[in-house]
């Protein structure tokens, strides 16, 4: 009897198995297989490595697009990253705190991750920054012209990088748990050696809840390297390509473009990037993490 | 356990499948297409209609946005899912590899001497007929009546100096308005070409498939833009989308927009301040007549799966003929799609209930076909090439244009950067 459930396990796991093997580990290896390809119509010919040599080269459309994509990416996992851990390490560290109808300012403060980037968050975000639009309506009351945040590359780029910072709940809610499990002992102890309240969080906190950093700040990189909502729907990766980023250089590429070859070797660009980006985080962390023993 | 695990996997994958298999069915047609709210509605009422008089087919109609059209059918294409019959632009017939994937119309053994041949030629690759026309389009200057009104212009512009001077008047009576608006790099890039084929009397493209504009001439055109842009006829500081949903559009600051016929409804939609006024192409001189281009404005293209049946062959030759032709489906579809070219189909409209001459589109049309003669009898034949509108191609120049438009390039930097690569790009997306 018992042996004849050992099955039932592996059943239960088959749907996952299953949708982990159509839709992550097929496309991941076919696409591999099509970036060595170069189709037209319905001709396929083998080109090996070709697709990625003219990603590396301004010679090409696509491959100015993507070296350029490449900047602009950087600029903003650079810029979202550490406003999304500084921004949800600070509400949580608030939310952290004993007041009076806190579970009222942490849902609110999640409410945002629930909406998430939707397509009507995203075009009321669009709204918001626009000339007539919320933000501007708040400083014309100060001066006389207002901001044309998608005119330039500093403001498109402000825009994106805010609708990322304003989801910021996943994060607190994962720095918040590791808060709570700061021993009070050692605050108890600063506390009568004398340490401010911000010597207490840079020497206790910080130092303490190193690991969750470590794993917000992994999520939020590789998160960030595929940003695509915002940049396509927002900011339509203008002005003058200051908002392109890789993966809409892959759509663009792959479908507006129809070079599904050229757009799945950027793909595998991507994901080493990502990868590097990850490893490298990962070995620093050696001289940062601070794991209890 | 073995077994059981077996007889799941082939379940699942079974059911998973079964989204997969094409429809089998010859009597039901599948239609694309991309439209606004009102083309829809036509659409589906025309296909009620064909249902009503051929009660032997069916048609399930899929409508798209025009946004995110093209990509679907791209993929649709490579998985051999697309419609029946899908609406097409016509370069897609090259950019798609059209003759891999649609069929050759010959096929249908329809009745060609009924759609008038100059339709045909840029849908024709090697003989083969790979989309069926359904209108033409140029591109062309409809004012707002309102703004020019307000800053007491009488005579709306018709001169590309009267242009000038009216933004001067408009944009120093109110400074939030201008004489067209906002431009993004795809209208400025008409206007830039525009002009300079007036001048010049050339296409962007000549026949050798190179640009046939000098380094000069470009300069030239970049010169023009910036009188534009200096003197209140277009706007590059609006941070809002180009587009008939721009705010400074529908609240009635934006005196023209310059776009192809087919598409001015959803401006004339969106407007909320003014009035509509078709205005043509504005000239070098009075009197001209030059400048305006056209391409075919949309077709309808057929899946090669469909030849695989006669059965089916002869579904698709009814629906296209329906769609095309008869005098019902011509009535309620209107100017939605365009005015067709076909003149018994102009006539139906013509004396239609519903007064369809008094449309914009109508009256676009007509301005479109007048001006495009008066351009054959110079010859100069400005029809859009086929890769002009290529998807990647197209940013190589636009986005010189945005950087000139938006960063301040200067016109000879620009002019040179288009003159230097535009014939190479063209050449390595012709080649594919």
């Amino acid at each position: 009897m018992v042996g004849q459930k050992k099955w039932v396990p592996y059943v239960l796991l088959l749907p996952w198995i299953l949708g982990f093997i159509i839709f992550k580990v097929y496309p991941f290896i076919s696409a591999f297989v099509m970036s060595l390809f170069k189709t037209r119509g319905l001709t396929s010919t083998y080109v090996g490595f070709d697709n990625y040599a003219s990603i590396f080269t301004t010679a090409t459309l696509e491959g100015a697009d993507f070296l350029n994509a490449m900047k602009v990416t950087f600029i903003y996992v650079f810029l979202a990253v550490p406003a999304i851990l500084i921004v949800s390490l600070l509400v949580a560290y608030l939310l952290s705190r004993k007041l009076k109808g806190i579970g009222f300012f942490r849902t609110a403060f999640y409410m945002p991750t629930v909406l998430g980037a939707n397509v009507a968050i995203i075009f009321l975000w669009r709204y918001i920054f626009e000339d007539e639009g919320l933000i501007n309506q708040f400083i014309m009351l100060f001066r006389d012209e207002p901001i044309h945040w998608f005119a330039t590359g500093a403001g498109a780029m402000t825009s994106i990088i805010l609708l990322r910072v304003w989801q910021f709940g996943s994060t607190m809610l994962i720095f918040l748990n590791a808060l709570k499990n700061v021993p009070d002992t050692l605050y108890e102890a600063a506390t009568i050696d004398g340490a401010s309240k911000a010597k207490q969080f840079f020497s206790i906190t910080v130092p303490m809840i190193t690991p969750v950093i470590l794993f917000n700040a992994v999520m939020r990189i590789v998160e960030s390297f595929q940003v695509f909502n915002g940049p396509m729907l927002i900011t339509q990766g203008g002005p003058n390509n200051t908002t392109n980023v890789i993966n809409k250089v892959i759509y663009d590429t792959a479908f507006a473009g129809g070079n599904l070859n050229l757009g799945a070797a950027m793909s595998w660009v991507l994901f080493v990037i990502i990868m590097v980006f990850t490893v490298l985080i990962f070995r620093s962390s050696k001289y940062w993490v601070h794991y209890a023993d | 356990m073995k077994k059981s695990i077996a007889l799941m996997a082939v379940l699942m994958l079974s059911i998973s499948l079964i989204g997969c298999t094409g429809n089998q069915d010859d009597n039901t047609i599948t239609f694309a297409w991309w439209g606004t709210a009102s083309r829809n509605t036509a659409t589906y009422a025309a296909i009620a209609k064909f249902e009503e008089k051929y009660p032997q087919y069916t048609v399930e109609g899929d409508q798209y946005a025009w946004s995110g059209y093209q990509e679907t059918l791209g993929n649709q294409l490579n998985r051999g899912s697309e419609a029946d019959v899908f609406q097409v632009n016509y370069n897609w017939i090259y950019s798609m590899y059209g003759e891999d994937y649609f069929l050759d119309l010959h096929e249908l053994d329809l009745d060609f001497s009924v759609y008038p041949s100059e339709e045909h030629d840029p849908l024709t690759v090697n003989n083969k007929i790979l989309a069926l026309s359904v209108s033409e389009t140029g591109y062309i200057f409809y004012f707002n009546q309102n703004v020019y009104d307000e800053a007491g212009i009488e005579t709306l512009p018709t001169t590309w100096d009267e242009l000038i001077s009216a933004g001067q008047v408009i944009n120093a009576n109110n400074a939030n308005k201008y004489a067209v608006g906002r431009v993004d790099a795809q209208a400025a890039s008409m206007l830039l070409f525009t002009y300079l084929s007036q001048k010049y009397q050339k296409n962007v493209i000549n026949e050798h498939n190179e640009l046939a504009f000098s380094e000069a001439e470009l300069v030239e055109g970049f010169y023009f833009l910036d009188d534009l842009i200096n003197n209140g006829v277009i706007n590059i500081t609006d941070s809002s989308p180009d587009g008939p949903s721009n705010p400074k559009w529908t609240s009635g600051n934006y005196g023209a927009v310059m776009t192809w016929n087919t598409a001015i409804a959803e401006y004339q939609d969106s407007l909320s301040v003014g009035t509509l006024v078709t205005g043509g192409m504005l000239q070098q001189h009075a009197g001209e007549a030059l400048g305006m281009y056209k391409k075919i404005s949309m077709a309808y293209a057929v899946s090669q799966r469909v030849g695989q049946s006669d059965a089916k062959k002869e579904a698709v030759k009814t629906f296209l003929e329906f769609m095309t032709t008869d005098p019902e489906a011509v009535e309620i579809l209107g100017v939605d799609r365009g005015v067709s070219s076909i003149l018994s189909v102009q006539d139906i409209l013509e004396n239609a209930s519903t007064n369809y001459t008094d449309t914009l589109e109508w009256q676009g049309h007509f301005i479109v076909q007048e001006l495009y003669d008066y351009e054959l009898s110079m010859d100069v034949n400005l029809y859009i090439h086929p890769y002009y509108e290529h998807a990647t191609f197209r940013k190589f120049y636009e986005n010189i244009i945005e950087s000139f438009l938006t960063a301040g390039k200067a016109p000879a930097i620009a002019a040179g950067q288009i003159y230097d690569g535009f014939n190479n790009y063209l050449a390595t997306y012709m080649e594919g």
